[in-house]
């Protein structure tokens, strides 16, 4: 019996919650990145803590609780070009579920 | 530098293993593009197999441990760290679908070692994590791991053989009664006593083991063998009544408990 049979015949139904809870999931993971000796979270605290600086070096706290050394603005470019694209298709993917709404 | 997968597989009475890590190995090396080893007996071993694998390894595996299903082989798993033939390896469950690239991640950021030690499942969610007993040490997860060949690794290792030879003793000492030998409970002890009894997140894999859990089935979306999107169904109790739900997942890795719905995978891949 092929899927979709199977869905018909059992009359399931779609569970936006945990298709949400699905998606939130696989990003999330998307979003870190190891990167100059640190393992980061390219997320909006991040980068609004690199961009609120303006020295060329700085001090972060990495996900494993190591203080790393890093150049600002080249951790502050890595991460938005991880946070949009990441985002970018985890908008696409939770569009195509909300449509079967 | 190698990099590379080794899978531990010995058939029982009722499943073949050896069919779980050939499907296993053809999703490591579209998904990872990495080599794949496998340790296994010659009982297990087919003949007539196609699947080239980067390296066999035959043993005779120890056969003492029981589950209700039957026979449960998966002792030895300490011997991963003398068998792999890479310099970095990825220790797999046969039960863990790579459905992503997600684990080549790893390499970037680990030092030695890392496993996972937080889970959810799917369509469950607030799923608790497991503990030892009551008040012990959280568990950790064998089903993925990362490790280099250095002195620390070899030291777990041979920790993990330790534990599993004074299995008993230690059940007692961390009050767990499984009643089978489990590697995930033998790598938790065994990093706590590497550790010094503290914990160091460096070991640990940044995002959540993701298992499929009781009352919960996969099934391919389509007839591809190396497709990676699922459909999950999951009977959901309520008054005493099912009500089905599903969602559809890809590019995302799993661990199937049930080997019942892994067999199912497998023969609906073809």
């Amino acid at each position: 019996m092929d899927i979709k049979n199977l869905l018909a015949e059992s009359k399931a139904r779609f569970n936006h919650n945990s298709a949400k809870a699905y998606l939130a999931e696989k990003y999330q993971s998307k979003l870190i990145v190891a990167e100059q000796g640190g393992l980061w979270k390219a997320n909006a605290e991040t980068i609004l803590l690199l961009n609120s600086f303006t020295s060329a070096n700085l001090v972060l706290v990495d996900t494993f609780n190591s203080p790393v050394k890093v150049d600002r603005q080249q951790l502050l470019e890595k991460l938005q070009q991880i946070y949009e694209t990441t985002m970018e298709q985890w908008y696409t993917e939770w569009q195509l579920l909300e449509s079967k709404r | 530098m190698t990099r590379g997968v080794i899978l531990f597989a010995f058939n029982t009475e009722k499943f073949n293993y050896y069919k779980m890590a050939e499907y296993a190995a053809k999703r490591i090396n579209h998904f990872l593009n990495l080599p794949v080893t496998i340790v296994t007996d010659k009982d297990s071993y087919p003949a007539d197999t196609e699947y080239v694998w980067d390296k066999v390894i035959k043993i005779t595996p120890d056969k003492n441990n029981t589950r209700v299903w039957g026979t449960w082989i998966n002792k030895g798993r300490w011997q991963a760290y003398e068998f792999t033939p890479y310099d970095e390896t990825l220790l797999l469950d046969v039960d863990y679908i790579v459905n992503s690239s997600n684990l080549l991640k790893i390499f970037d950021f680990y030092d030695d070692f890392c496993c996972h030690n937080t889970i959810d499942f799917l369509m469950q969610p607030n799923a608790e994590q497991e503990k030892l007993s009551h008040y012990g040490y959280n568990s950790l997860w064998a089903t993925v791991v990362a490790f280099k060949k250095t002195n620390k690794v070899k030291n777990i290792f041979n920790c993990m053989k330790m534990v599993q030879n004074n299995y008993e003793f230690y059940m007692n000492l961390h009050s767990f009664n499984t009643g089978i030998y489990r590697n995930d409970y033998a790598l938790t002890i065994a990093l706590s006593i590497i550790n010094g009894h503290l914990t160091d997140n460096r070991d640990f894999i940044p995002w959540n083991l993701l298992h499929i859990g009781s009352n919960t089935q996969i099934y391919k979306s389509n007839e591809n063998e190396l497709d990676s999107e699922f459909t999950v169904t999951f009977d959901n109790w309520q008054r005493g009544k099912i009500r089905k739900e599903y969602i559809t997942i890809n590019d995302l890795d799993f661990h199937v408990m049930d080997k019942e719905l892994y067999v199912g995978i497998i023969e609906n891949g073809k």
